[in-house]
């Protein structure tokens, strides 16, 4: 737990086999990434991406082909790494014979809560995501709002230190959405580290420090949202770049992600990408591409994803 | 450890008791536990029966029939009935309740507890046979005490079928828990067990089946079937002989049900733990 990173994926490969024919379907593919302790951190990309396989990696139930996750230091395939993770999935299905407390008490007792820390914090956490009235309410009588809602009670139920979150405002209304906002921001004041898997870019970027964008199960840009999203900018991509070279530019960068021999940087002046071009070219590097980039997270997103599509498609083949 | 086994076993009741078939089955039983209360009525006289009444007319045996050799009869009945209809039941009754917990969108959330697959299958397992043998053990000790307060004959051996029927179901169960793993199918899984259970008393005929068998293949065929699989036939005749107070024959289907149902837990331990959800 003394790691300064909540999340840790080194070269996160999952290839799944079909039984019969033998076909692979490379669903993630390399990804590496780094989480920060603290960070609220967001995991784009468009359907099929990869970002559920990702999140099923991090908490073990989907078993990586090659590479590793960690949490806080520890090896996600160990049980114990998850104890310091809140999980909410997307399209949870609580079964219905629970009422909300019981649900809650169920799951705190998975986590290793005592009956009577258990019997504590079950009224809190009702009280914490708008639900006291409806502890003794069998959830089968739930919207679909209130059982998100009690999601979000049961994935903190055990006071996590990371919370993984897939879809979290699904089904919510605005208002319910902003009140789980609120709960998130107070979390996240606390040190708690958010990892929320989204569609919704709007919400990712009010809410997230730093994203990473999937496509294809290939990571294609990560960075931090407020310099992503600072003004329109320009994304150069390089090949052949030495370590040394990297590490130069991604300090002058709003944002850089490396993959398959590729680095690609995110500069938001002109002045910026032509002196990283200037340092590139002085090291003999190839510049494969420089494409402006737009000023909100959803310009961003669509360049990253169709960009890497169009941009190198033998990259995309390998 | 224990918090967490607790939780799941818990769990495992409270979802047998959303089924309202498991409820049907409790309901069976204080049915036949009140057939005895009400309506079955038995005059003893001297350690004889002097009258068995059924709805309130004779039934059965009249004047010095021995109250005990009728007591243990009556067990074996029971005990065959208990064996027979309600292992059936109970197989039916818990094979929806393993692929339940692998369904989309519950199997990620008890995965991303820090409790391993080993433990979340055992628990449920343990689970499953907590309810069954609280169903076994409600019927067999309410009709044990019925007829221990109506004959003043309190024949301990009948509780010996709690001890077989639970354990033989332990032993389906354990089919139930690999085919669900490995095929999520309620239906299918039913099939295969109660398929065991039927074959059992074939394939337990082995000493003429070899007589008959011309070719020495089939006859080695049919004896590794016997000894491989668990011995549902063999294991009702244990039972039978032990509530009847009769002396019991060899114990080795006891040994390789227990066997087979070890092996069939381990490698559905195994499938559960290499599976992605």
């Amino acid at each position: 737990m003394q790691s300064e990173q909540a999340i840790v994926a080194s070269n996160l490969t999952k290839v799944y086999r079909s039984r019969w024919t033998g076909r692979e379907v490379r669903a993630i593919d390399g990804v590496s990434l780094a989480v920060p302790r603290g960070a609220a951190y967001g995991l784009l990309g468009p359907n099929g991406a990869g970002k559920t396989t990702f999140v099923k990696c991090l908490l073990s139930a989907v078993h990586p082909t090659a590479g590793a996750a960690y949490v806080f230091g520890r090896n996600t395939a160990d049980p114990a790494a998850r104890q310091p993770i809140g999980y909410l999935p997307e399209n949870h299905r609580f079964p219905t014979y629970f009422t909300g407390e019981g649900l809650l008490d169920f799951y705190a007792a998975l986590s290793g809560l005592p009956a009577a820390e258990r019997k504590r914090r079950i009224p809190r956490l009702l009280d914490l995501v708008g639900l006291e009235q409806w502890g003794r309410v069998r959830i089968g009588k739930y919207s679909k709002g209130m059982l998100q809602r009690l999601g979000l009670a049961q994935a903190l139920i055990h006071s996590p230190q990371l919370l993984v979150l897939d879809e979290p405002t699904d089904g919510v209304d605005p208002v319910g959405r902003r009140h789980i906002r609120d709960i998130l921001r107070q979390l996240e004041s606390q040190g708690v580290t958010i990892f929320i898997n989204s569609h919704l870019l709007a919400e990712v970027e009010l809410f997230c420090d730093e994203v990473a964008i999937l496509r294809k199960g290939k990571l294609v840009l990560t960075g931090a949202v407020r310099e992503l999203v600072a003004g329109k900018g320009y994304r150069l991509t390089a090949s052949g770049v030495t370590e040394r070279l990297y590490d130069e530019l991604r300090a002058r960068a709003a944002a850089a992600a490396s993959r398959d021999g590729y680095v690609d940087f995110q500069f938001t002046t002109r002045q910026q990408v032509n002196a990283a071009v200037d340092a590139l070219r002085a090291e003999d590097c190839e510049i494969e591409a420089i494409v402006p980039t737009a000023s909100t997270l959803e310009e961003v997103f669509v360049q990253a994803v169709e960009g890497a599509s169009e941009e190198r498609p033998e990259a995309a083949r390998a | 450890m224990m918090i967490t086994t607790a939780a799941l076993i818990r769990d495992t009741f409270r979802e047998a008791f959303a089924r309202k078939i498991f409820w049907g089955l409790f309901a069976l039983s204080t049915l036949m536990i009140l057939f005895f209360l009400f309506i079955l009525k038995i005059d003893v006289v001297e350690g004889a029966i002097a009258t068995v009444t059924l709805f309130g007319r004779p039934a059965g045996p009249r004047g010095g029939v021995d109250v005990d050799r009728l007591v243990r009869n009556v067990y074996g009945g029971i005990a065959t009935f208990l064996y027979t209809w309600g292992m059936a039941l109970s197989v039916f009754a818990s094979a929806g309740l393993i692929p339940s917990v692998l369904e989309p969108g519950r199997i990620e959330l008890l995965l991303s507890k820090p409790v391993s697959r080993l433990h979340i299958l055992l628990g449920r397992f343990l689970g499953n046979v907590a309810v069954v043998a609280c169903n076994v053990a409600y019927l067999v000790l309410g009709i044990w005490t019925i007829f221990g307060v109506k004959t003043g004959v309190w024949g301990p051996q009948f509780l010996w079928a709690i001890a077989t029927t639970v354990f033989i179901f332990a032993v389906l169960l354990t089919v139930v828990v690999l085919v669900g793993v490995v095929f999520e199918s309620a239906a299918l899984a039913t099939m295969v067990t109660i398929a065991l259970g039927l074959v059992s008393p074939i394939l337990a005929q082995t000493t003429t089946m070899v007589r008959l068998l011309s070719s020495e293949l089939a006859r080695d065929v049919w004896r590794a079937l016997y000894h491989a699989l668990p011995k549902v036939y063999d294991l009702g005749r244990l039972t039978l002989d032990l509530v009847r107070r009769e002396p019991a024959g060899d114990l080795t289907p006891v040994f390789s049900s227990a066997l087979f149902g070890a092996a069939a837990l381990s490698l559905a331990l195994y499938i559960f733990s290499r599976r992605d959800f």
